[in-house]
């Protein structure tokens, strides 16, 4: 309860002593001193190289993931065209031609001599 | 953020910044990259910011460094505020951490390189009284969080909540510490308090 009166009061001796303490600078030419040292470094962040890359950033990826997709897109018609005209090629292309194999008569009478030679 | 935009606010608009939609308004127009914006933000709350700095680090000087750290912090994550949230409570926790930053800061380098001297904390050269005097060492004696709470509160008027939100406390931990610190300084302050 002591406290509670002891600092209670605007008037209080140690509640004065204390805001005489922890006054701030009076004076507007302070302020507008301060504020503009502030808005300096504020400025400095602004020009700095990593803020206008930073800036840069998410166009760039923008930019990166439309370029993917137009080349994944390409890459794609591009393997459809190819197959499209394999199977245009191998439909429209005229029958092999089939081989017939003739035994040449002149082995069939060879062979006739053979086995009746052989089968006596 | 760049200052490279296009949108138009009068300059010497402090009187905008006395209402709560025309702060808002302030704060999307720096959030748009306006510094004549963000200065006239800077404008209307760097005495509270001081005070709130001053009161947890221990010298002017440092007050200011904090004051000027904060400002950046907050204009580097101005983007990240919602701009319908209180501003000055936003602003004002930034400031108490980018003071604390500096306080621990200024604890490691004073126990690397002065490790026998005792900081002299208050800048106050003019000062004649008796009490003034002892209330200085008084406050010396305070922890730091204890000194930060009972000027918050008792000299800059923020609420129990204000404090501990600032300062990253539960509201009970700041009453706490405020009760504790009073009680301190009473104690310590007694003799001369009974010669005035």
């Amino acid at each position: 309860m002591t406290d509670i009166q002891l600092f209670s009061h605007d008037d209080d001796e140690v509640v004065r002593g204390l805001r005489s303490l922890y006054a701030a600078p009076a004076g507007d030419a302070y302020w507008n001193e301060l504020e503009a040292r502030i808005m300096s470094r504020v400025a400095d962040v602004e020009l700095g190289w990593w803020t206008e890359l930073d800036r840069w950033v998410r166009p760039a990826l923008a930019a990166a993931a439309v370029l993917l997709l137009a080349a994944g897109v390409a890459m794609f018609r591009a393997h459809q065209v190819e197959a499209d005209i394999a199977a245009e090629t191998m439909l429209s292309s005229p029958p092999v031609p089939v081989s017939t194999a003739i035994r040449p008569a002149l082995q069939d009478e060879r062979e006739a001599r053979i086995r009746f030679l052989f089968g006596r | 953020m760049t200052a490279a935009t296009t949108i138009e606010l009068p300059y010497g608009m402090s009187s905008l910044a006395d209402g709560r939609s025309d702060e808002r308004a302030l704060v999307i127009a720096a959030q748009r990259g306006n510094a004549d914006a963000f200065a006239t933000l800077v404008r209307s709350h760097q005495r509270r910011a001081y005070a709130v700095c001053r009161a947890i680090v221990l010298t002017h000087e440092d007050a200011e460094d904090a004051v000027q750290e904060g400002f950046l912090h907050a204009f580097k994550a101005l983007d990240r505020f919602l701009p319908d949230q209180p501003f000055g409570a936003w602003l004002y926790r930034i400031m108490a951490n980018a003071s604390l930053d500096l306080v621990r800061r200024r604890k490691v380098r004073d126990a690397d390189e002065l490790p026998d001297t005792v900081p002299m904390p208050f800048r106050d050269p003019g000062e004649s009284d008796e009490l003034r005097r002892r209330l200085s060492q008084a406050l010396t004696r305070l922890t730091d969080r204890q000194r930060s709470v009972i000027v918050l509160h008792d000299v800059e008027g923020f609420t129990h909540g204000e404090i501990g939100a600032m300062l990253g406390i539960p509201e009970g931990t700041a009453r706490s510490d405020l009760h504790h610190a009073r009680a301190a300084l009473r104690r310590m302050l007694k003799d001369v308090r009974s010669d005035l």
